[in-house]
């Protein structure tokens, strides 16, 4: 590619990405909404955030203690569970595998809802337990379980980079140990665990800073109590004060970033010393499992109790819930299941919208964010230049603002933006939110494919008579092709999944399910948020099976 | 006019000097092997001529065009230099068959659609590969994949092919075949070729021209016979063939010949001293000492240590004043004393 082409991509890309960052920034320092000519420069909202807000220093320290509390359950359970499923006997491991990563690909905000509906004061579960003891032995509203399900439901992300690495570590460590009079715990414990460790200490710091970010379960878990966290504080703070205040929003806004952003930088910096550390022994051949003995069992018990509580359990109880006419104490299932929320829901236009957009925001609009990541990353392909450290640390951007941030800070945008304006009500400003939200993601997706490319193939096309432009088309892109079919599938399940993003940006005609699910469960319409849920859910299954079928495909 | 010249040539990675002024001509329709071991900067001098990397000095021509001078600010782009290139992994595109693979250099000259099927053909039945036009590059052994890339990169008749070690993928059998189906298909078509290998045997058998790299500098340029038989330094000497390197006192240099101590015996050799090599070393090729009867003119008593048994020879081990000397012969030796032979014209004493 010409280098006033890839110049022109990185300078665009920043401009999307700084921004919504500079106006909220610039909101946060002024003392009305930076639409009224009759706001002016002051710190003043800064002040009454950080010194006279009891309710924000609340949010702040529960998201920390949350952070830290799911921390501390998700990383030894992701790493014991790593451990199991790739390094030992475990009966079932293959068929247990992909099924602990599902959690990640449901929307939490759905897992709240599917918690409640199994759990809560009158959940089905609930009924049912106290019916067999007389009571129920739990409370779904606290603290404590918010923590232990935001715990259990980030599992998955340690899982994820603890399992990877794990599975380049070779066996005859492992078995050099088992040699030496160690048991199968012990090699775990002193030897496979830590010699992942970059990877962990990764991972570790990721939870704690995705438990910043936390919206969809303390939104609904954690409002019966009022207990609030960062995120759902910018949430009420919109109807807190009667009238929207922008500059307590910015700054909120603000803050969160300051905590996130430094997160993400230790992150970067952990991965690279993870990646270094497992090129080092990168001797991935002929890995024998670990026998671990009797103790298969109960290792296979704690999986299983695990994927009960944190997937079957609450995704059961809600698919259950929206084909039943009514719940609650003393009420029978079998003679009151019906289809009656889903007949429902087509009635309302604004919902079946909701579906229709969230198909074509997930397909036509994943398909053109993979376009957009995949123009930026050969962009940034084989260029030793400063523009490719500065867009490294651009990424870096998005990833520190969670999606509601995004999401607000793109409404603003819109409606700060003259040639923008026209476009707020539209599906492009939520595509735009969604691309940028997942920038940094989808831009690994894709330049996980690029690596793979051995430069001689490029450079062949070169020596041959190609410009870098025709490198790219006939070279570049044909061999990355099947890679962006695999992304394209992954981010269809994430915008499916998406439900943070488009809440503030939630009007006629840019309605998704997501952001959907949330303002119906302010209106308290169980009935509905059930059905819809269903439906997102039935979505994800779509584009899972799709992945599974193209990963079969790509194996045969 | 050489075909390609390079003057003053330098690049460097980071801090890190890998060409430290190379200057070298190569002939028309001469076969040129870059020599010299990893790190030595062969393949960076190689990918530097296909502009695959910047030097930030010297210059580059071919046929007295530049296609790189950093005085006149000329760095052609790769594609723009009209060579052909052949990588040391063949670097076959995987998702276009062997025809398209052979093809994409005549698309890119706009060259018409009969053209293109005709010379692919040619040039793939050039290399004894005509029926497997329709295969994939994973369809095809490895040896069948080196001739694919040589089709590629001869099929737009460049006039200068560059070969990044060829041959090193290929096992030792098929390697030695290809040695020579190379070099009688490059002569066939009297174009350039410019070959680099760190493999020495390899170098003496393609090349019509052999340059010896070290440390990014050009150490010796010659024909194979030139490195071989009359190597300029110590390092061009040690680094062809197989040697024993004595330590020696030097005693008298004298018309170009030099008489050294070897543990209180005189030899005579030739006087190679080159000024860069500290003196004071006798290098002798093992098939150049010789097994003799008795005591003489230039032999050394030696004491049998050991014998390896090569198959078509044996390869002795002496100890000599200290030293361990190493020679062929096709016959057994025993313990117990022995003369060696050291014939003056082939003992080069640095």
């Amino acid at each position: 590619m010409p280098r006033s082409f890839r110049i022109a991509v990185v300078l665009a890309t920043a401009l999307m990405i700084l921004a919504p960052v500079g106006l909220v920034v610039y909101q946060s320092f002024l003392s009305g909404p930076f639409f009224q000519p009759s706001s002016t420069f002051t710190t003043q909202a800064y002040a009454f955030v950080l010194f006279e807000e009891d309710d924000f220093r609340e949010a702040f320290v529960n998201s920390a203690i949350i952070a830290a509390g799911m921390t501390a359950i998700a990383v030894p359970l992701g790493c014991i569970m790593a451990f199991l499923l790739v390094r030992t006997d475990l009966p079932g491991r293959r068929l247990i595998e992909p099924l602990v990563l599902v959690p990640m690909f449901v929307s939490s905000v759905v897992l709240a809802f599917g918690f409640v509906v199994a759990l809560g004061p009158v959940g089905i579960v609930s009924v049912w337990a106290k019916g067999l003891v007389g009571t129920i032995p739990w409370y779904l509203y606290s603290k404590t379980a918010l923590i232990v399900i935001a715990g259990l439901t980030h599992v998955p992300h340690v899982f994820l980079y603890a399992s990877s690495a794990l599975r380049s570590l070779g066996s005859d460590v492992e078995e050099a140990a088992r040699s030496s009079g160690a048991g199968p715990f012990r090699v775990a414990l002193t030897v496979s665990l830590p010699m992942i460790m970059p990877s962990i200490l990764y991972a570790t710091v990721l939870v704690f800073f995705l438990g910043f970010e936390l919206f969809g379960l303390p939104l609904v878990l954690g409002d019966p109590e009022r207990i609030l966290v960062l995120a759902t504080y910018l949430y009420k703070l919109t109807n807190k004060l009667g009238t929207p205040s922008y500059d307590l929003m910015a700054v909120v806004v603000v803050s969160i970033i300051l905590v996130t952003l430094p997160l993400v930088y230790t992150q970067r910096k952990l991965l690279a010393a993870a990646n270094r550390y497992v090129a080092v022994k990168g001797k991935a051949s002929a890995q024998r499992p670990l026998a671990i003995g009797a103790w298969r069992w109960p290792a296979v018990g704690l999986i299983v109790a695990w994927l009960g509580f944190t997937v079957v359990i609450p995704v059961s109880a809600l698919v259950l819930r929206s084909f039943l006419s009514t719940w609650g104490e003393g009420v029978a299932i079998w003679p009151n299941l019906t289809l009656a929320h889903f007949r429902e829901l087509m009635g309302y236009p604004n919902l079946v919208r909701g579906i229709v957009n969230t198909l074509l925001i997930a397909s036509v609009g994943g398909a053109l964010s993979v376009g957009f990541y995949a123009l930026v990353n050969l962009a940034l392909h084989r260029w030793r230049s400063r523009w490719t450290a500065l867009m490294d640390y651009l990424v870096l951007v998005p990833r520190a603002m969670p999606g509601l941030i995004a999401g607000l800070a793109m409404f603003w945008l819109f409606l700060f933006t003259p040639v923008l304006q026209p476009f707020r009500q539209t599906l492009f400003s939520l595509w735009l939110a969604y691309t940028l939200v997942w920038l940094a993601y989808g831009m690994r997706l894709v330049s996980a494919s690029l690596l793979q490319i051995g430069p001689e193939l490029e450079e062949a096309g070169r020596v041959v008579g190609a410009r870098p432009a025709q490198v790219s088309r006939d070279v570049t892109l044909p061999l990355i092709k099947a890679g962006l079919v695999g992304s394209w599938v992954l981010i269809f399940v994430t915008f499916v999944r998406e439900y943070s993003t488009g809440v503030y940006l939630l009007s006629p005609g840019t309605e998704v399910i997501g952001s959907l699910l949330v303002s119906l469960w302010g209106t308290g319409a169980v009935d509905l948020v059930t059905a819809l849920s269903t439906v997102n859910l039935v979505l994800i299954l779509v584009g899972l099976a799709l992945m599974f079928a193209l990963g079969n495909k790509r194996h045969a | 006019m050489p075909k390609l010249a390079i003057e003053d040539l330098h690049l460097r990675y980071g801090a890190v000097e890998v060409l430290k002024g190379i200057d070298a001509q190569f002939e028309e329709g001469s076969v040129v092997c870059l020599l010299g071991r990893s790190g030595s900067g062969k393949t960076t001098l190689l990918r530097s001529i296909a502009g695959l990397e910047e030097p930030y000095r010297g210059a580059i021509r071919i046929d007295g065009r530049p296609v790189y001078d950093a005085g006149a600010k000329v760095n052609l782009p790769p594609e723009r230099r009209d060579l052909g290139f052949v990588f040391q992994s063949y670097a076959l595109w995987p998702h276009k068959t062997v025809f398209e693979n052979v093809a994409y250099g005549l698309r890119l000259r706009g060259q018409g659609k009969a053209d293109i099927t005709r010379r692919v053909q040619e040039s793939l039945d050039g290399v004894g590969l005509g029926a497997l036009g329709a295969r994939y590059p994973s369809q095809l052994s490895g040896g069948q994949q080196q001739r694919v890339a040589i089709a590629r990169a001869l099929v737009y008749e460049p006039p200068v092919i560059l070969l990044d070690e060829p041959l090193s993928n290929l096992d030792a059998k098929l390697r030695e075949e290809a040695r020579i189906w190379i070099r009688s298909l490059i002569k066939r078509r009297g174009i350039t070729a410019v070959f680099v290998t760190h493999d020495q045997a390899e170098a003496l058998a393609i090349a019509d021209q052999v340059v010896l790299l070290d440390g990014g500098k050009l150490v010796q340029s010659g024909t194979p016979e030139d490195l071989y038989e009359r190597p300029a330094t110590l390092f061009a000497s040690e680094f062809m063939g197989t040697n024993n390197t004595l330590s020696v006192g030097v005693a008298e240099r004298r018309d170009g010949r030099a008489l050294v101590d070897l543990g209180g015996h005189r030899l005579w050799g030739v006087d190679r001293a080159d000024g860069g090599t500290p003196a004071g070393k006798g290098v002798i090729r093992l098939e150049a000492v010789r097994l003799a009867e008795g005591a003489g003119e230039n032999r050394l008593p030696a004491e049998y240590e050991t014998s390896i048994y090569l198959g078509n020879q044996f390869e002795h081990l002496f100890r000599c004043g200290g030293q361990t000397v190493r020679v062929l012969s096709d016959r057994r030796a025993g313990p117990g004393p022995h003369w060696l032979e050291c014939p003056p014209d082939r003992l080069w004493v640095f």
